[in-house]
Parts: C-alpha cells; structure tokens; sequence
C-alpha cells in the first residue's frame, strides 16, 4: 500500500484541526489508522514529539464521530502514572474543545473524589483515562460487564514499561477481562523506540498482529557538564556542580533537572534555593509529595510558569510539556533506554535535537555517563526482558473477580492462560491459588468455617463471595506495588506527603530534616501521622527512601567496562578523572576487560573485601549473598554486604584471608540450594507475595497496624510456614519471584565459571579510589538480619563488659 | 539450654532464649502471653495466617517442661487469644496437657484476653501469691514484687549505625515483666509510653532475648 499517495486521515475530524495548527500527519499514524480501521492490534513504536498521544486516540475519535451520540464508554486509555494521565487529558480536550466535538472524557485514578468516581460509574465518558490499578478496581465492580460490554478501544501508553513486572501481569489479566466482556475490542499499545519490538506485539496483540514503527533520525545532543570544580570520589548529591547547574538554569527558557532518588531532588531542590540569587522559580516533584503539590508544579510545568522543576522517574514518562528547552540528568544514567526516555522530554520537535547535560555525581558516574553517550550515538538500546507471570498477582485477581460476583474456575482459568504471562500457568496452580483465597489454602484445614470464597453447592466449579463486606478488603489492597511502611507527614493541619517510617524511627524530637523543600523539626508521631514545624535549623536530615531503585542495565554496564580499561584515558576525561584512575593504577589496579579485580583492606577494626564484577545489581546482590554464606562457612563471621551496579563489598569481624577459595564455581553448587531459603531476600518477597495475594493485609482504617508490625509478622508467616507447610503456593511463588527476578543465575554462572582463574587480588593497607563509593553505600543490606542482630547483640555485650572492666580497674 | 541469670526480689530466675523464666528454689517454671490460637482468631476476619502457632506454641512449651520438670507451671495471662481460639486444640493437644498435669501443676493466672475461658483441668487465678512474690497479667498496686505479662516487651538497640528491635525480658526494682511465649504475637517498645508507665524510664534491667542465648544490657 502507498500510504503517501492515499492518506485516509484527509478525512479524519481531527484533520481540520491539524491544518490549523500547520502540522502534517506522521506516516506511523497514517498507518495506525489503516491498520486499526481494517481491524489490527497494533504497537506503536515512535520518538516523544512524534504525537504519540493523538495516535492512540486517532480511531477511537473517528469511531464516536461516525457513531454519532454514542452513549456509555468506548475507550479506554491505560497510564503507567497518574501524572501523566491528568496530562493526556489536557492533551486531548484541546483538539476536542476546539473542534467543538460531542466526545466526553474523564480521568480516573486513584487521586479523584469518590464523589465523581460514583458518577463516573452511573454515567460513564466516552474515554476514560485511567491507571492499571484503576482498571482492576473498576472489573471488580458488580457491574462491571455493563460498564465495559461496549468497550472498542483500549489504549496502553508507554507499554514499554509494562512488560517485565508484576503490574504488567495484574494489567495482563485485566485485558483479558475486558475482551470476555467486549469480545471485538481492540488493543494499541504505544511506545518508546524498543530493542525487542516483537515481544511486545507478543505481550499485547492477538488479532492480526502489527508492528508499527517510526524512528527518529535526529540524534540528541548530550554533554557531560564541564566543570572547574572538583568532582567527588563519592557521593550521590552533585552538590560540588550547584553553582554551574544553576547557570545552566538561566540560560534555558525552562529546564528539568532529572535525578534518581527522591532524596536527592529534596538536596538538589534545597541547594539551588540557597543560591537562587536570580530569584528563578524552582519546583520539586517527587511520588512521596502530596497529590495537590504535585498537580501544582504539573500545572506551572505546563503553563511555562517555572524556570526549573527537579524531579525523579514521577515526570520521567510521556509528559508533553513542549517547552521544556534542556533536561540535566544528575547522577548515574543507570541505562540506555531511562537516559533517552528522560533526553527525550525535552524540545518536543522532532526536527531539532533534544538537548541534555550530564551531571556525575561522583568518578565512577562520570565514566558511566561518558558511556552512556558513547551507546547513544550508535543507537544500542537497553533489552526489555519479558517476564512469566507471577502467581500472588493471579491470587488477587481471583479475589477481584470474586468480587465482580460468582465465577465458574474453569471460565477464569481459561481467560487467565489467555495473557501472555500466564499461558504456562498449571492448573494444578491455579487450583490452589483458589483455595488460597478462600481460606489460606493449607493442609491443616482449621478454616472451614470462616472461608471467604465457597463452592456452591449445585455446582462445585462455581465459587461465591461469602459476604460483601470482603469486597472492601480487596479494594484496599489492590495493585502490585508494595511500598514501604510511610507516614504522613502534617504541617500544621496540611499534608505535605509520606516518609518512610525507618526515617522517622531514627529521629528525635527536635530533629529537622528536609522535605518537600521545607526544613521541617519533629515534634511528634501520633496514630500514623508525623506532626512537624518549620524550622530554620542549618544542619539537617534527607528522608531515605528505599524503594525504587534503578539498576543498571547490562548493555551499559559492559560499555563502562570496555572504557574503564581503554588505555588512552588521557584523551578521554578531563584531568581530574584521569588523575583519580591513575592514582587507583598506582595504588591498586584498574581492571582489563576480562579480569576481576579483588581488593581487600581493614578499617576501623573492620575487614573489607570489595570485589568488582561489573555484573549489575541484580547479579552482585545474589553473588553477595552467596559469599556472606562462605565467608561464615570459613569463620570470617560476616556482619553484611552491599552490591551495587560495579562491585560487591563485605564486610567481616574477621580477615577474610582464602578468598579465592570461596569466589570460584564452588560457590554456587555449594550455597544456591540453601541461599534461597536462608535469606532475607525470599523473605521480603514472600512479604510482598503475601500481601499483594491479599493473604495479608494493607493497612486498613480501624486496624490500625504499622507498617513495622506487618513486616513483622509477615517473617513471622513465613517461618512457620516454611516449617509446617514447604509446599504451600505463597511459598513456591516466592521462591519464582526470586529465582526470576532477583538471581539472574546464568549470567553469575557464566562469571563464576571464569572468576577463578582471572581474579587480580589486591591486599591494600586502606581503602581505594574506586572503592569509595561502594563503600559509604554500606548499612543498607544484609544476609540474615537473624544473624547480624546475633553479632551485634554479643558485640555490644562484650564492650559492656569491656567497659565494666576498665571502669573497676580505674 | 543456655540460660541468663536474673536476680530480682533477692531470688535468682533463670532465663531462657525460649522465653520463659524459671524459679529454681521453687522448681517453678513462668512463661506469659501465649496466645494460643491467635490464627483463628484472624481467620474470623479472613486473614488466614499458617495455622500451625498453636502446635509450635504448645511444643515449646512440652519441650520445656520435659527438660525441667517443674512443679509449677505459672502461665502470667493470655494464654488463649480469645474464645474462637479454643477450636485450634485438638483432642490430643488436650490429651498431652492432662499428661503433663500429673507432674505439674498448672496455674492460669487470666489476662486480658481469655478472662472469660475455662479449660479443663487448668486451675485458674486473677492474681497468685508466693512469699513476697505477686503474679499478675498487669502490674496492681502492691507492696510485693510482682512478675507479669501483659505489654511484649521489645528494646530498641542502636549500635554501630544499625537499629535493632529485640523481644526482651525487663524487670526494675519492683516490677518484672515477660516477653510473650507466642509466635505470632508482636512487641511493645520498653521506651513506649504504656511500658514507661509501668516501669518508669530510668534503672531498668533489660536482657534481650537472642537466637540461643538471653543477653543482658
């Protein structure tokens, strides 16, 4: 077909407005609308700019046009953030206002009134804009057939983030629902420029399935900010580049300052206010802020009345702010598909490249970031590996459609092996994923009269709701996303958002600490709720958060290798870097490629191994555990270890003097089988597996638990468990979610195999340059917190005593 | 079983790392706050916890015995969840328990949470006196010494940068307090307001309880 020569989208009711505007149709959604109209599941592939939004909605709105007065919903549009579906809706009623079209929309996410939620459900739009969440909440309605029996069109925006975890499953399961109930619905799937396409047709599409793809040729343009200050060894606060972040700030129109932890936006925020000269209008935008914060700085973000917005992922995704000039990435750019997502919210014109600078935080940054360009320019994408669905996710969406009324198993069976997470779902599985949401699922059955789903009679496939009361407990409990315990933080009578509660729990009262961009002190914790004040004390705190962290993708993380061991570094970093290197080259060693450097030092009575893999987090983390279990195997008594994308440190009582005895194949036959049980790893899975399975609750208003006590007792569930009942289903898909997400086997394998004979010990008399790092990274992981809490006990005992003598003596 | 020795009211107490006390001049064993059933209990809300707390609770607690062989087996309170928890002792839970009463003789002081329940052959107290000793659930008004349970209390430790929570035994001067013997019970921080009540904030003896050992601060 010569699309060219016929362009259908001449036609289009959106046409009109287009020409207004001076903009011409994108070739990649000519397409879109033929294949669509012919009747094709579609993913679209195409660079931010290249009017992403409008694809997805170009057949939906030709549909209601041509339907005329088309009562109840007709599509709907799938977001992975709540940011950014308030944005598609302010995207999509410019042309629809405009054109004075008779389309009714409405987003729904978990931060609109239950008021229009109600109303929404009487009186559906015809689009509603909507998280996965969301949809799942909306299936387990009663009425949620009539509510969708019309549905033509669903929307995934920005599929490629849903491909590789447990959301991707829950919205997976969800879609089939919703092609049970509209059986000729279609799918289109948009999406950033992807390695793998073909998975993600294979993920979404089943009818007529059809790659789009539309790529842009014009290269960003990224820099590494040249600067006369010293770059740190360590660190993560890029608080030596202020003052240039801040000039490059005013010379942009509008900028975005990227940054990966929410800790450092509050920094980032922070520094540049106490600098702000200029009295340049900086915002903060992060997840843990309140949601009438956040829609703020979107709105001024949108609206061009900041200069500067400093945020994490929260406003990494799709948002067409298109006067975003410069976007300054601080920190590692972790890989290739986040650093090109993040580039790409700048200067939304295709024709002119977006610009970016690059702010390592620390030497080992630097190199990461001088990788990250150098993959760019050749166009090497990051993989996106699609995962097997997990089993807790299934377990909740039995209870959801529990909730939507009664089913027939063999019904929800068969729609489940649908999605493509699922095909390989046993029955077997199933079956007891069923019985674990009616009472537990366990041998001993105590439960039979306190079951939360029951068989009728009439019909032993058929399974009912015992009361709709538990309706509520689903509701509470939806979604995959387990977030730490948080407590919100009050300011007078105004939220200002969530903290973690380990931050607050390390905190006295008279603390200050930062958030939101404010100085607060801490009065008091009461019933959840963290009272603050404002203060103006200099020294204070930045909440930690735990959660999301970013690792590193594999692509760039053997791209950083293969320049760390370039020789001519003299030509490739500025002085500074080149002096770190060689400093490290005098008084340890800078890996080649293919060797494994090895360095061991003692520090403050303590002895450390820091062990460079170049394997990614996920890999060091697995590899981490297995040498704690051969360390403690040779007496070293380990205290913990940390991982990060690089390297592994450990840390012992004892001087770990056999290390090559321990790091070699060896160590997997010998610890992989016992690893999965012992460690806390499977434990904080199990954690999550158990509450997203709603085995566990959230918290629930009335029951008012902490956060700690659930975390608690959950360990406490899985000892008891594991000792009564080791095949029970929480447990095996624990053990799943581990082996799939946190191992990475073969990839270690593939390393242990070699390690051995290519480890360069280094035994030093302190620590490295390139060690630093890794090891202020240290306090945050350990193996058995069991077993650590034993040596800390004993350790402060015997300096009680110590004490106790000394003091007798005197 | 490593033991830590506890002086409190002129007596010595052992300790054990399984959470109960014993009273050696007296061959008397004290345990608290059992909370046998504390699954079903759940299950009636529909959280369906692994029901096996009441076996393990009841193992430890047969284990104990065999190994001391006490006269006395004082239980200071909540020993049950609460009514729906009878239903997780099975006939031949009941079965040992009576084997275990020819050698023993169990003295169910009520807390709280199962004031209201009967179980055979247990003898049942709201308070107990030995000598100068007073066992109670919660701590009364009293010129004795009082051993209790009622609060689970754990202690925060802090050292070298990591912070963490121990169940624990604490006693001051007058006022001794048990950790809970159950296993899906939580904890109380000493420093909280409802412990600092009781014990005041200052002189306190705490022995957090480790894997196989009590330790002492």
């Amino acid at each position: 077909m010569n699309i060219n020569k016929s362009n259908p989208l001449l036609l289009h009711p959106l046409n009109k407005w287009m020409k207004k505007k001076k903009w011409s149709w994108f070739p990649h959604q000519i397409e879109t609308f033929h294949h669509v109209r012919t009747g094709s599941d579609v993913v679209v592939f195409a660079p931010t700019g290249a009017g992403k939004t409008l694809t997805g909605f170009i057949n939906p709105i030709d549909d209601l046009i041509k339907l005329k007065k088309f009562e109840g919903l007709h599509t709907l549009y799938i977001s992975p953030l709540k940011s950014l579906a308030n944005d598609i809706v302010r995207n999509l009623e410019k042309p629809i206002k405009e054109l004075d079209l008779n389309i009714s929309f409405q987003v729904r996410t978990g931060d609109i009134t239950p008021y229009k939620k109600q109303k929404q459900k009487q009186k559906p739009p015809n689009i509603i804009i909507t998280t996965p969440e969301s949809l799942a909440l909306l299936n387990s309605y009663e009425n949620a057939k009539e509510f969708f029996h019309n549905l033509k069109y669903i929307i995934i925006d920005e599929i490629h983030t849903f491909l590789d975890n447990k959301r991707a499953d829950l919205l997976s399961l969800n879609i089939e629902r919703l092609q049970t109930f509209s059986p000729n619905l279609q799918r289109i799937g948009l999406s950033a420029t992807l390695k793998n396409k073909q998975d993600a047709k294979k993920w979404l599409c089943r009818k007529k399935p059809k790659i789009i793809s539309y790529e842009n040729s014009v290269l960003p343009k990224i820099k590494i900010l040249e600067t006369k200050e010293r770059i740190p060894w360590s660190g993560h606060m890029a608080t030596y580049s202020i003052n240039e972040i801040y000039k490059e700030i005013m010379k942009s129109k509008l900028t975005i300052i990227f940054v990966n932890t929410r800790a450092q936006a509050e920094y980032m925020f922070k520094n540049l206010w106490l600098i702000n000269k200029k009295k340049l209008k900086i915002a903060v935008h992060h997840g843990s802020l309140e949601k009438n914060l956040r829609l703020k700085v979107e709105n001024n973000l949108s609206k061009g009345l900041v200069d500067c917005v400093v945020a994490t992922s929260s406003l990494e995704l799709g948002l067409d702010y298109g006067d975003v000039e410069k976007i300054i990435q601080v920190g590692a750019p972790k890989g290739i598909n986040r650093l090109l997502q993040r580039v790409g919210r700048s200067n939304h014109n295709l024709n002119t490249p977006s610009k970016a600078i690059l702010v390592p935080t620390n030497r080992f940054e630097f190199i990461e970031a001088k990788a990250a360009i150098e993959e760019i320019k050749k166009n090497n994408l990051d993989q996106i590996d699609l995962k097997e669905g997990s089993f807790d996710v299934v377990a909740q969406h039995i209870f959801a459609t529990a909730c939507a009324g009664q089913f027939d198993i063999n019904d929800l069976y068969k729609e489940i092996i649908k999605a493509y997470p699922y095909k390989k779902l046993k029955l077997n599985d199933f079956k007891q994923l069923i019985n674990l949401i009616q009472d537990g699922g366990y041998v001993l059955k105590n439960y039979d009269q306190f079951k939360r789903i029951f068989q009728l009679r009439e019909n032993k496939n058929i399974y009912k709701l015992v009361n709709r009361r538990e309706t509520r407990k689903y509701r509470m409990n939806v979604g995959t996303i387990i977030e730490n315990p948080m407590l919100k933080i009050k300011l007078g009578t105004k939220t200002l958002g969530n903290i973690e509660e380990v931050f607050i729990q390390n905190l006295s009262q008279g603390d200050s600490f930062i958030f939101a961009g404010q100085v607060l002190e801490f009065q008091s914790m009461k019933n959840n709720l963290v009272q603050v004040k404002r203060s103006k004390s200099l020294i204070s705190k930045i909440p930690s958060y735990s959660g999301g962290r970013m690792p590193l993708s594999t692509n760039l993380a053997n791209s950083v290798r293969v320049l760390l061991a370039k020789s001519n570094m003299g030509d490739l970093y500025p002085d500074q870097i080149t002096e770190w290197l060689k400093r490290q080259k005098n008084i340890s060693k800078i890996p080649k490629k293919d060797e494994y450097l090895v360095e061991q030092f003692p520090r403050k009575k303590i002895f450390y191994t820091v062990i460079y893999t170049f394997a990614g987090w996920h890999a060091n983390q697995t590899l981490g555990f297995l040498l704690l279990r051969g360390f403690k195997e040779f007496n070293y008594k380990p205290l913990g270890f940390v991982a990060n994308d690089y390297a592994i440190v450990l840390w012992s009582l004892k001087e770990v003097k056999e290390i090559k005895k321990i790091l070699n194949i060896g160590l997997l036959d010998k610890h992989l089988d016992n690893y999965l049980e012992e460690t806390s790893i499977v434990k904080r899975l199990f954690r999550d597996n158990a509450i997203i399975s709603c085995l566990i609750e959230r918290r629930l208003p009335g029951m008012e638990k902490t956060g700690k006590q659930v975390l608690f007792s959950s360990d406490l569930i899985y000892t008891v468990l594991k000792k009564n009942e080791p095949d029970h289903i929480l447990l095996k898909s624990s053990y799943e979610d581990a082996k799939k997400n946190m191992i990475n086997y073969d990839r270690l394998r593939e390393i242990l195999k070699k390690i051995d004979k290519k480890i360069i010990l280094k035994k030093l008399t302190s620590i490295s340059p390139l060690a630093v790092p890794i090891i202020l990274e240290i306090n945050r992981e350990n193996l058995s917190k069991k077993e650590t809490d034993e040596y800390i006990l004993e350790d402060l005992e015997n300096e009680i005593l110590k004490e106790a003598n000394v003091l007798s003596i005197n | 079983m490593y033991y830590q020795l506890i002086n409190f009211g002129d007596e010595e107490f052992y300790a054990y790392p399984n959470k109960s006390l014993y009273w050696k001049r007296l061959n008397t064993l004290i345990v608290s706050d059992l909370h046998i059933g504390k699954s079903i209990s759940y299950a009636k809300n529909k959280q369906f916890l692994p029901p096996y707390d009441t076996k393990e609770i009841l193992n430890e607690l047969f284990v104990s015995l065999d190994e001391i062989k006490p006269s006395n087996l004082i239980i200071v309170g909540d020993l049950l969840h609460d009514i729906f928890s009878t239903l997780s002792l099975k006939d031949q839970d009941h079965k040992n328990i009576s084997q275990y009463m020819e050698n023993t003789d169990f003295i169910w002081i009520k807390g709280n949470h199962d004031k209201n329940i009967q179980i055979e052959g247990f003898k049942n107290f709201t308070i107990y006196e030995i000598d100068k000793f007073l066992f109670t659930h919660i701590p009364i008004e009293t010129p004795l010494f009082q051993i209790c349970g009622h609060y689970h209390p754990k202690v925060k430790i802090v050292h070298r940068g990591k912070t963490i929570f121990k169940t624990s035994f604490v006693h001051n001067e007058k006022i001794f307090i048990l950790p809970s013997f159950g296993i899906l019970t939580g904890g109380l921080d000493i420093n909280s307001k409802e412990i600092s009540d009781v014990l005041g904030k200052k002189n306190l003896n705490i022995y957090p309880v480790g894997q196989d050992k009590v330790y002492k601060l």
